[in-house]
């Protein structure tokens, strides 16, 4: 069953195809356009289900549309990192899920827009997927302009025009770093006269080209951090999440974000099976770079008081951490990094959708506004704490335990100074959270709305609850996911040949 | 001041740019790494290979197939999110559909507000497209079908039959030009690029086990160029509307 | 060096073209001034691409009766119509949102939109 090779394109395919026939469903009548995209998610979970018990069992394959070998055509290659796509499929699910109510209630969102949203949606994690999957560098930039143009337009669909220069500001940066990637896959194609990123590798030592393979190194780095958000270039990122509704910031701060980091983890795949230059200097750069992200992030949510721009920027805070891990460039902190690009998917989701779902009862979204909400509606309250509690890192918690794995990275690269970089910050989102902790539990309502909030209606609550959920299960099951990159990360430190 | 210090910045980032650049293989070398790998298989076998005496098409539709169906889903995913931005009607067709409102109003029940009179447009410029219409048409036709033959190809076509959609719209006002994108037809019309790449792709799987393949056999050369051609008008069709709709979109807002 | 570069100004001219873009973007305040500044990147990004396929006195890859080598290298040009479209996209979808954007606010030099906010 599982080794059905049609499995690969269908994961790509179902999302896109059904983003392609959204409108045509929805031409009587708008309300089919939830549910066609809750089939079509679910069409490509079991898909991505098969998937990864396939690379489980059998480790990474390879699947060649139009039947043409490495180079020559497009590959679709599945490993270990690709088992990512899981987590996708299940917030994207959730998201979904999430936007029947959510959208219904956005006031400016004209109802005509909301086939388009799913559409989009759809799209949106259909790139995502297909950028994980893919194994060839201009597939890559075609998958990445996917997801990102849905992405903006996203961020602008409810209409308000903070919205609208929320998302032109994201647009102008991501279309220059998507320009900057090109230009530098032209290099790459430039100096090893291949595309296949297998192909690149092994080409890119005998080329002797170093300078130019040198900037495509740096341009790309550069080009995936702006998609990541790292310091410096996070400018564009704390508007656009903080403004677009709650289920599309769940994704775009969980998912979106960390298709730059897999960039990067692919670009070293690259890079250091050929050899051909030392990383060491990327590696310092991306440390620091992330140690500044981690502290700036961390110290600019302390001092919000919208609770969605306080998740936004702790978005950046940890954004730094996977960078850190990654340019630590240790067995330990890749691992660590890898692992949090899961668990703070899951972790972020949790705290927007439960955010969203005090903004969807109450209509306010200040922490001074929402005191003593944990009262009225307790549920969404105790999700948004564990989502708290595990941003902060503290056991038993999903983010306890990648936090521990870039500090001992830290340690095994004798850099012990990163590791109390580390716990600094992790400190200061401790601050915020006792701040949150304390306007919901111990202070007295000044908002009626807030007095009179129920729950969230069940197709809210339940992806919140069940997300807060696997935050607490991760924390104990978490050597699962780490058992599994280990044989992946350990390809990544052995050059080929070495 | 801040000028200056912009300049100034990009003049030291295009140093190393410049010298990377400058350490490429040479331009124009029939040696370099470009010309010598994948290229030189293409040039040697693509004509029997890929079934397209065009290699750029043997190579968008063949062996670069998935890019060009990534590529059209792109130009889809600007539709959905001009749509996404563009639709501000509350209440208008609120239970007949969106793409209703969004598209075609349909005539009569419009508020006279919304039919506004074509601004007046020079007598000559007016004739000028209507003459040139059918011509540019049947160019449009020619390039799209000959796409794997001749330079062009579907979204060459498709560009130009947009084009002249759009040069329609300001001659003859949008309500003439939206009787050409009738409302159940046009997410038909609109997705078609990406249809006919995945009902090709899906042939292509059941047929040669690959998603898609073409028949590599000799005596199903007429098939596979069959094929290829499908894609193309599928492109161009898809394209086209594509193009005015965005364009329409954009006016009525 | 001098020579290096002599020899590879086509893709000297593309680094100057894509650094005029950028510079466009980050200086110019009215937001389609900027987008016009992308477009100037991308151009130069496509002008770059089309380059590496060149060869001396090559033809264009098509084959067919009388057809003969050296032939340019395939590759780029479909890359570079993919860009095209997706360049495309992004110039429709920024130009929705500054239409957006000038309903709403009356306005499209940047500085004045950040006061508004």
């Amino acid at each position: 069953m599982y080794t059905w090779p049609h499995w690969l394109p269908l994961v790509v395919l179902t999302p896109l195809l059904g983003a392609a026939l959204t409108p045509i469903v929805s031409l009587r009548t708008r309300h089919v356009a939830p549910w066609w995209a809750l089939g079509m998610m679910t069409v490509t979970s079991v898909a991505a289900g098969m998937l990864i018990l396939r690379v489980a069992l059998e480790g990474p394959f390879s699947y060649l549309p139009g039947g043409w070998v490495r180079p020559y055509g497009i590959e679709l290659r599945f490993d270990e990192f690709s088992a990512s796509i899981s987590v996708i499929c299940l917030i994207g699910w959730l998201a979904v899920l999430y936007s029947f109510r959510y959208t219904e209630w956005l006031r400016e969102v004209p109802k005509q827009r909301i086939p388009y949203y799913y559409a989009l949606l759809l799209l949106n994690l259909g790139g995502m997927i297909g950028f994980v999957v893919t194994g060839d560098l201009f597939n890559l930039f075609v998958f990445l302009e996917i997801l990102s143009l849905s992405g903006y337009a996203l961020v602008a669909v409810s209409g308000e025009h903070i919205a609208e220069m929320a998302a032109f500001k994201y647009l102008l940066m991501g279309a220059i770093s998507s320009l900057i990637v090109l230009f530098s896959v032209g290099i790459l194609f430039g100096i090893t006269g291949s595309l296949n990123m297998a192909d690149v590798a092994s080409r890119l030592g005998d080329t002797g080209s170093v300078a130019p393979a040198a900037l495509a190194l740096g341009m790309l780095t550069v080009g995936f951090m702006v998609k990541a958000a790292l310091f410096p270039v996070h400018i564009w990122l704390p508007d656009a999440h903080s403004i677009a509704p709650s289920p599309i910031s769940a994704v775009l701060s969980g998912l979106v974000v960390k298709l730059g980091i897999l960039g990067m983890l692919r670009l070293y795949q690259i890079y250091y099976t050929s050899g051909i230059i030392d990383l060491f200097v990327l590696n310092q750069i991306l440390v620091w770079l992330g140690a500044i992200s981690i502290i700036m992030g961390a110290f600019f949510a302390v001092f919000q008081d919208d609770i969605k721009l306080m998740l936004a920027y702790s978005t950046i805070s940890n954004i730094g951490y996977i960078v850190m891990g990654l340019g630590l460039f240790t067995n330990f902190s890749i691992i660590g990094g890898s692992v949090h690009v899961f668990n703070h998917a899951i972790i972020k989701a949790t705290l927007f959708f439960a955010a969203g779902a005090m903004i969807y009862r109450t209509g306010y979204r200040t922490l001074s506004d929402l005191r003593g909400i944990g009262s009225s509606m307790p549920l969404t309250s105790i999700a948004i704490s564990i989502g708290a509690i595990s941003i902060v890192g503290i056991p038993p918690t999903a983010g306890f335990l990648c936090k521990w794995y870039i500090a001992l990275g830290a340690f095994e690269a004798n850099q012990p100074f990163f590791g109390f970089v580390l716990i600094f910050g992790a400190l200061l989102i401790f601050v915020y959270y006792i701040r949150m902790v304390n306007a919901f539990y111990f202070q007295a309502p000044v908002r009626q709305e807030v007095v009179d909030a129920t729950e969230a209606p069940a197709s809210m609550l339940y992806p919140t609850l069940l997300l807060a959920a696997l935050c607490l299960i991760m924390g104990v099951l978490g050597r699962i996911p780490l058992a599994f990159i280990e044989p992946a990360v350990q390809r990544l430190l052995t050059p080929l040949g070495g | 001041m801040k000028k200056a210090l912009v300049a100034a910045l990009l003049i030291i980032i295009s140093i190393p740019m410049l010298i990377a650049v400058a350490a490429m293989p040479p331009h124009g070398d029939a040696d370099s790494p470009v010309h010598t790998h994948v290229s030189a298989r293409y040039i040697e076998h693509g004509e029997e290979e890929a079934g397209a005496e065009n290699l750029v098409t043997g190579v968008l539709l063949n062996y670069r197939g998935l890019d060009t169906a990534g590529e059209v889903i792109v130009i889809f995913t600007a539709l959905m999110a001009a749509f996404a931005v563009l639709i501000t009607h509350p209440g208008r067709g609120e239970e007949s559909g969106p793409t209703t409102a969004a598209l075609d109003p349909e005539p009569g029940t419009e508020p006279e507000s919304d039919s506004k009179a074509p601004p007046p447009i020079s007598p000559v410029v007016s004739f000028m497209v209507r003459l040139l219409t059918p011509f540019t048409t049947l160019f449009a036709i020619y390039v799209i079908l000959n796409g794997h033959v001749t330079p062009g190809g579907g979204f060459q076509g498709g560009a130009i039959l947009g084009g002249m959609f759009i040069a329609l719209t300001i001659v003859l006002g949008e309500d003439k030009v939206r009787t050409l994108l009738p409302r159940r037809a046009a997410p038909w019309m609109q997705g078609a690029a990406v249809f006919a790449f995945v009902a090709i792709g899906v042939i292509g799987a059941a047929t040669t086990g690959y998603f898609l393949g073409y028949p590599t056999d000799a005596s199903l050369h007429l098939v596979r160029e069959l094929m290829m051609v499908v894609i193309e008008i599928g492109i161009g069709l898809g394209g086209a509307a594509i193009f005015a709709t965005i364009f329409l979109q954009m006016e009525a807002e | 060096m001098l020579e290096a570069l002599w020899n590879n100004v086509d893709y000297v001219a593309s680094v100057v073209l894509f650094c005029i873009g950028l510079y466009i973007i980050i200086a110019k305040n009215n937001l389609i001034k900027k987008f016009l500044g992308l477009n100037i990147m991308e151009t130069a990004v496509f002008a770059f691409i089309i380059a590496l396929g060149v060869v001396d006195d090559g033809s264009p890859p098509i084959m067919g009766e009388g057809a003969s080598g050296p032939f340019a290298s395939p590759i780029p040009h479909a890359l570079v119509l993919t860009g095209i479209v997706v360049a495309v996209s992004t110039t429709a979808l920024a130009l929705s949102l500054i239409i957006r954007i000038y309903r709403q606010c009356g306005t499209i030099e940047a500085d004045e939109l950040r006061e508004m906010e």
